[in-house]
Parts: structure tokens; sequence; C-alpha cells
């Protein structure tokens, strides 16, 4: 059997149909744009076509996508350019304690820039404190930030509530959401939701590495992050990775094919392997909520009286690719802090396995799996010294 | 980072798992808290000193597994005296090496074994215990490792002072404003000292 792979929000194989399509682009169509003159026109008509794949995905116009190098590259524009921006209007944002690290270390730049930050608590669900989103709000905020279906546990934040609350503001208080993991594994649609600025990327979905894309509402004023010479639109310095575009366009047109209706089978094949885990492994707890109010690609869970790092290399070792919550296994050697502030405790948080699932994972994979996580979670549980 | 193939063998087929029944000597060092914790258990001759049989467990990541596996490996059949000499550094070695980042697995396998020895000559008069001091802060802070050489901070001179005064420990160490391991090495200086009974409370200053 190939390698199983459950880490899809860690990045995620690119589809054949972009592979082949990257390829070809840069083999023969990697021109840029240019007006009066056959490749650069073609070019041209090629980005136009790949923007406007992306909006319609989300209910935007194409006018309202810039391409970037990345979810990263997207945050940092939404973030940086709005700010820079609208400085004049107030100083003050709102994000929470478990907003991916793109917002967090934009947040904390902006506080040691003269900007006052509030960092919403959330509730063990990893659910956003709405009442203190209320309290947060000041004469001088400007915007908002969240990331709609959290990178560690999958909550997908109420941003209809959230909306509602901040337009009961006098100024306008802008949204920016980095989705880069929800992207095309829920529903998005910007208008619906009020969203003004959105982050998502390529590689998360199927797509080429290295590409992302920011939606900007129509009249949301955002400054420059880096200058140079422009090829395509005002807020795009520099090259253009056209190959990858294409592939990214690509890649979306994939994810949202009506006739596979991805998003359902792939809340199917996480929901088979929730309850097969829970239904023969015992002393686990999930991570996050159950249910719709979860983003359907994500399912967290903790194993009690062992440390995730070993469980994720035993597995690796069988074959089967999954992450840990464990500071054994972080950067920093620190424990996840998304499930920290979620209230579980140091042990809890050490043990815990995130999959990110993918529409090209199967129900004889997550047969394995299980299979295999029953056998290294017992092994290990024999050596333990918590439970013997 | 990679591990050695040793470090994977001694992972996914550890020696001498377990605990033994009645043991003449045992301790337990670290804590799930932190992420690894080993529980050492010895069967020592009377007569000759020499360790007769050794067991662990271990709550922790690969390498914690592979160093309790391998230390007790180095201990079996060895006098208690000969089991002394085996260093944090030599454990690493027999497996072929380390990541840096994981070198503070050895150093509670072996402080674990040699905890648990202590106890032993301790409990059988052929030592007795130590008076705390200074001295012994700053051998305890031998232990502590920067993740980012898998080296200890006193040999890194990272440590710039240590004070014990009424019951408080205070600690100046140097490291990088924007250093990631800051926080850890923090930790693991007051995981290391709030160990100990003479001391109420630690200050470490950056």
């Amino acid at each position: 059997m190939d390698r199983i792979y459950f880490n899809n929000c860690l990045t995620s194989k690119p589809a054949p149909e972009v592979v082949k399509l990257t390829t070809e682009y840069m083999n023969n169509r990697f021109y840029f744009p240019e007006n009066f003159n056959a490749m650069g026109t073609t070019t041209s008509e090629d980005l136009d076509n790949a923007k406007r794949v992306i909006a319609n995905s989300m209910g935007a116009n194409s006018k309202e996508i810039h391409f970037t190098s990345g979810g990263t590259a997207a945050n940092n524009l939404a973030i940086k350019g709005y700010l820079t921006a609208n400085s004049n209007k107030g100083t003050h944002i709102i994000c929470s304690v478990i907003d991916y690290p793109d917002i967090l270390t934009n947040a904390a730049f902006f506080e040691n820039s003269g900007f006052d930050v509030t960092y919403l608590e959330a509730d063990n669900e990893g659910f956003i404190d709405l009442e203190q989103l209320k309290n947060s709000i000041r004469e001088d905020t400007i915007l908002f930030m969240t990331t709609i279906g959290n990178h560690t546990v999958g909550t997908i934040q109420p941003l209809k509530e959230i909306k509602e609350i901040l337009d009961s503001a006098e100024q306008k208080i802008a949204i920016h959401v980095d989705a880069c993991e929800a992207y095309a594994r829920i529903p998005i649609n910007v208008n619906e939701l009020g969203i003004d600025l959105m982050t998502i990327s390529a590689h998360k979905i199927h797509g080429p590495q290295g590409i992302g894309a920011l939606y900007q509402r129509k009249g949301i004023k955002l400054g420059l992050v880096q200058h140079g010479v422009n090829r395509m639109d005002n807020l795009q310095t520099g090259g253009l990775n056209i190959a990858s575009i294409a592939g990214f366009a690509k890649a979306v047109e994939l994810a949202f094919d009506e006739k596979e209706d991805n998003m359902s089978k792939i809340r199917k094949l996480s929901d088979y392997l929730l309850n097969k885990i829970e239904t023969t492994i015992p002393d686990t707890l999930l991570n996050g909520p159950r249910g719709n109010k979860r983003a359907p690609h994500n399912i967290n869970i903790s194993f009690d009286y062992i440390e995730g790092e070993a469980i994720m290399m035993m597995m690796d070792i069988s074959g089967i690719s999954i992450s840990t919550g464990s500071a054994c296994a972080s950067q920093g050697l620190k424990p996840n802090y998304v499930l920290m502030a979620l209230g579980r405790n140091h042990e809890q948080s050490h043990s815990s396995m995130k999959f990110t699932f993918s529409r090209y994972n199967t129900f004889q994979e997550i047969d394995y799996t299980v299979e295999k996580l029953a056998e290294v979670v017992k092994e290990l549980r024999s050596r333990s010294p918590l439970c013997n | 980072m990679q591990y050695s193939q040793k470090v994977l063998d001694h992972f996914m087929k550890p020696h001498n798992v377990g605990k033994l029944e009645n043991p003449d000597a045992e301790a337990t060092e670290g804590s799930p808290a932190c992420g690894d914790q080993i529980s050492i258990t010895l069967k020592i001759d009377p007569e000759t000193n020499v360790i007769n049989d050794i067991k662990f467990q271990s709550y922790g990541c690969a390498s914690n597994i592979a160093t309790g596996s391998i230390i007790t490996d180095m201990a079996m059949g060895k006098t208690i005296e000969e089991a002394k000499n085996i260093t944090w550094k030599g454990a690493a070695h027999e497996l072929d090496g380390l990541p840096p980042v994981k070198m503070h697995c050895s150093v509670l396998a072996v402080d674990t074994l040699k905890k648990a020895i202590k106890k032993y000559e301790i409990e059988h008069g052929l030592a007795v215990a130590e008076l705390f001091s200074k001295k012994t802060i700053v051998e305890e802070l031998k232990k502590v490792i920067y993740p980012g050489v898998g080296e200890d901070i006193v040999t890194l001179k990272m440590v710039k002072y240590v004070g014990f005064e009424n019951g408080i420990a205070t600690i100046d160490v140097e490291i990088p404003k924007f250093d990631k391991y800051r926080n850890n090495v923090v930790e693991e200086i007051e995981e290391h000292l709030e160990a100990f009974d003479e001391i109420k409370e630690v200050k470490v200053t950056i």
C-alpha cells in the first residue's frame, strides 16, 4: 500500500490535473501579461480566467482577487495593507488567542508599533467569546481578524453572529478571515458572511506550493506591502508565478466540482475515522467540537498516558503520516498553544494527534490506519509508567 | 531532523521495558506535563553491588524511550560504581548520537538511574546525603540542556550568576531575546530547581 497521508493541511499532494497543467504552462505558456502581442495577451486572458474561477468559488468578483506567493503573504498583505492604509481611523484591532500564527505574529508586530490588540479568549471547543467581543469594541477599533476553520481543532467561527456584533459599532470594523484551511471544505460566500478580506492557499487543496490569493472587497483600502514593478494590478508587484496561478485555478475547479461533492465526501471520511477510533481505542478525547460546527477535514484527538511524537513516529514507520501537538515534535519545544487555550492540560496536548483529510483519502485507508493506531497506542501504553 | 538507525531500533524494540517486583532501588524523574517521564527499577546484589536486573518505563518521545533502553543495557551487569560513570553524553554516543534538541532525554534517563543508585547507597550506608548548597544548584543546572546545540547551559557559559539565600535561588542566564528556546530554558531551570525541598522559590532573570 502507498503511504497514507493525513497531513493535507500541512500541505497536500498536487492533483495530477494540476501537475499536468502547470507543466504545460512552464513548457509553453510561461509568458508575462502584456498588451499587443499574442503570448502576452493569452497570458492576460489566462490570469483573468484564473481570477474568475477563484472569485466564483466564494461569490466574489474577479477584480477582488489578488495572487500572492502563499497564504502567509496574503495574510500579511491583508493585515499590514489594511492597517497602514486605515490607521488614521483608529489603532485598535481584535483577534483571538487561538488564531493562526500569521494573524498572531502580525498582531504582535502592530502591538509593538503602537496599536492596541484585544486577544479574545476561546471556550473549550474553540469558539471565540462573543460577549468579550461585544465588550472589546471601541471607537477606534478598525479590524477584526479570525481563522474561520481553526487550524488545530477545526472549529468554525460563527461569522454571521460576529458580523452582527461588529456592525453594531458606529464605525466600520473590517473583517479579515484566514480561510486557508477551511476554503473548499466548508461553503464560504464572502457576501453572505460579510467578509472584507480573505486569505486562501493553493497547496492545501491539491494545488501548487508557493501560490495563494487574497480576496479584497471592493472599497476596502489596502496599502502596499511590497513596492516594485507593477505587472498585474496595484497591489501585486514583481514577477508573476503564471504556472502556479493556472495550477491554483485548476485545483479550485477540481475541489468545487459539483459532481464530486467533495465536502460531503470529506465529512463522511472524517466521521468514519472518529467513530472507528472512539469505538476501538479506549481513553481518547476529541479536541474541538463535534458535527457541523467543525470543519469536516479535521480530526484532533488525544490519547491518554502516552506522548504524541512517539505515536507519530510509529505511525510514520508504518507508512502513515499524521501530526501531533506534542511539545517534543514542535520547533520551540512548547505544547500546542491552541489546545492549551482550550483548557486542555499539558498531557492532553502532548498526546494530541491531528488528521487532516483530503478527497483522495479512502475508507480502506482509514480501516488500516485505525488498525495500526490501535496497535501503536497499545504498545506505547504497555511501556508507560502512567498506566502501569 | 533524523534519528540514527540505532535510536529507531531501540525505540521500536526497546530492551528492559517494565517494572521489577520488589526492587532494591527505584526512581522516577520528569513529569507528563513536561512531556517526558522515566521510571527505573533495579535489583542489586548486596554482596557485590552488581546490578542483576534493571527495567524502565517511559512516557515520552522516541529518544526518551531509546535512551531508557540504552542506559538499562549499559547498566545491566555493572557494579553500581561502574553504573555511576554512565554519562548522558556516553548514552547518546552509544545511540550513534541524538539531535541537539533531544539531548535532554539522555540527561533525564541517566539522571533517573543515578538518583535510584544514590537512594540505594544512602539506604545501605554506602553514601551520605549531600548537604544542599549553591554547588548543588550549579550541578543541577548542568542538567539543563540548551536545545539549540545539545549542550548544558553551564558548559555553554549561559549561566552568569547563581545565588541562594533564605530559600530563594536566583539564576541569571544569558539567552538572546528572540531565541525560540528562551522560554523552554527558563521552564527547564525552574522545573529542575523546584524539585529541591530546600528551594522555596526560583527566580530566573534573562
